[in-house]
């Protein structure tokens, strides 16, 4: 098992490495000039001294593969590079905004998961019930209307005909919608998943024997059936965790929540490279963490596997 | 392919849209702010005297685009490789699927986003990145899919009587793979709208003015509570846009 893992990490570190340049080299052929942006902000005399003093100072005149290779030693030392346009290290900036964006990340996946189980199991309790038609009718509604959107119509209605939020406050109200928002639509695919899984093992023949030993419905399905619908639901968890982050982008932006994709809007417009360039890679850690949960909890699950 | 002309229709519809509106979409006119809707203006204007069904429907052509690319280039790029991958074997087999692994170790959303961040955003610009995003997983997809269908017995008869490889792939493979590659495609496709909405929603420097609805639907947030209208329609053109796809491409 550890030799499995062992390779899996080298794996995921190749695969780390090789997203980290490919983004270096595209943010790099970004069109607009970071210097030009930042002449024109903070009001510097457009010298060719000043162009050059800047462009030395970012690094920016070194050719491409030295800069990703001083990049990629710093960033393992900590040192993420300094923001373009605030001349903070862009690890502070980060720090300061990452424990909200995770949190905000994080708790959605599991309230998803905490929700998807018993509604799951419910739903294949009683094929065709309240509880498999409600989670039917929620997949279809939340994959055809984006979070953002079912969250201003939540504001309209919380918010102005209710008057039971302060709109777009950065409060607690506004981080649990938010968590509540982004769970809904993980709720509904895994629902789906676990359901499918718990119905697919129901037609095996270990089930049947379970039964025929003198389980109610209920306890075979969740002695027997679970873990491996619950597999089914782990290996479903990578692309949510995808979408999660995705759907939290929009939420930072709706409800003003300073998180780090609020961070990249700000940035985005001074085109500070470093700070997108920090996105894309804490994103890609983000997946490949949460990747490797996954991977060690399904190895507890089914030992086989090691 | 019966069951596509829903989602054709409604693409032709997007495209049309596109061609012609009743008034400028940008046309601003301070006199008729958030005017009710009447026969001049059959969805009302909005904070600047906007038409709102011109902005929706330019919109709708922007979307269209989305989609189209989305749906070329994913099934064009995904499909072509993963195919690939699963005839050819080997070390070229090894390559496709390392560097499709690649593709999604980062979000679809977030190579779109960062791709916004560089370029600008335009349906365009958002259309290629999510479509060479989708690439990724859909050759997989079309890598599993091509090995189950090749191990099955018919394709070893064939293979037995000596059929030319490319009757063996057009013939043999291709049909067996191809209608549900285009359902995962269609799928993808219509969830591209979503994501679409949700960069013009982030915004990312882009001109908010844009008549992209899920730009619309950042600037009227603001009018949430004086004029509601004004964020109902394009979040139903969009939802009502992306359940078609849905339910025409249910997996």
């Amino acid at each position: 098992m550890v030799k499995r893992l062992g390779g899996w990490g080298l794996q995921t570190a190749a695969g780390l490495l090789a997203v980290s340049f490919v983004a270096f080299a595209i943010i790099a052929l970004m069109p607009a000039d970071p210097v030009a942006i930042a002449i024109r902000n903070w009001n510097l005399p457009a010298t060719d001294e000043t162009v050059a003093a800047l462009r030395h100072g970012w690094g920016l005149d070194r050719p491409l593969p030295v800069r990703y290779v001083q990049w990629l030693s710093g960033f393992v030392q900590g040192d993420w590079g300094r923001s373009f346009r605030t001349g903070e290290p862009v690890r502070l900036e980060f720090m300061k905004r990452l424990p909200l964006s995770l949190f905000l990340g994080l708790s959605s996946l599991c309230l998803a998961i905490a929700l998807a189980l018993p509604l799951g199991f419910a739903a294949a309790l009683k094929p065709g019930g309240i509880a498999d038609r409600f989670s039917r009718l929620l997949s279809v509604f939340t994959q055809s209307t984006p979070a953002f959107a079912t969250g201003l119509v939540l504001i309209w209605v919380l918010g102005a005909q209710l008057r039971w939020i302060r709109p777009f406050s950065n409060d607690g109200a506004s981080l649990t919608l938010a968590v509540m928002l982004v769970a809904l639509h993980s709720t509904a695919v895994l629902s789906r998943i676990y359901r499918q899984g718990l119905a697919a093992a129901m037609g095996q023949p270990w089930f049947i024997t379970a039964r025929a030993k003198g389980f109610s419905e209920r306890r075979a399905l969740w002695r027997h059936a679970h873990p491996s619908a619950f597999y089914a639901v782990l290996a479903a968890i990578h692309s949510e965790a995808g979408w999660v982050i995705g759907s939290a982008a929009a939420m930072e932006i709706l409800f003003g929540l300073p998180g780090i994709s609020q961070f990249l809007v700000q940035s985005i417009s001074a085109r500070d490279q470093m700070v997108l360039q920090a996105y894309v890679i804490v994103v890609a850690l983000w997946m490949a963490i949460v990747g490797l949960v996954a991977r060690l909890l399904s190895l507890r699950l089914e030992p086989r596997l090691s | 392919m019966r069951r596509a002309l829903a989602p054709l229709l409604l693409l032709t519809l997007l495209f049309a849209c596109g061609l012609w509106q009743p008034w400028d979409p940008d046309a601003v006119n301070v006199l008729a702010r958030h005017a009710a809707p009447d026969i001049a203006h059959p969805l009302g204007t909005d904070h600047l005297g906007r038409d709102l069904l011109s902005r929706l429907m330019a919109g709708g052509f922007r979307t269209g685009i989305v989609i189209l690319a989305v749906g070329l280039l994913g099934l064009t790029g995904g499909a072509l490789l993963g195919t690939l991958a699963a005839v050819l074997g080997g070390w070229r087999e090894k390559l496709i699927l390392k560097a499709s692994q690649l593709f999604i170790m980062v979000p679809t959303l977030i190579v779109a986003l960062t791709a916004a961040a560089v370029f600008g955003l335009s349906p365009f610009s958002a259309g290629v990145a999510l479509g060479l995003a989708a690439i990724g997983p859909l050759a997989l997809f079309a890598h599993m899919l091509t090995k189950r269908v090749l191990c099955q017995p018919f394709i070893m008869a064939a293979d037995a009587i000596g059929v030319s490889s490319g009757t063996m792939l057009f013939r043999h493979l291709l049909p067996n793979t191809l209608p549900t590659l285009l359902t995962y495609v269609g799928n993808q496709s219509g969830a591209s709208a979503i994501a679409y909405a949700s960069l013009a929603f982030i915004g990312l420097g882009a001109d908010p003015s844009l008549p992209d609805w899920g730009g619309m639907l950042f600037e009227y947030r603001m009018f949430l509570f004086d004029n509601p209208m004004l964020i109902a329609w394009p979040a139903l053109a969009l939802g009502a846009t992306v359940f078609v796809f849905n339910r025409t491409f249910d997996r």
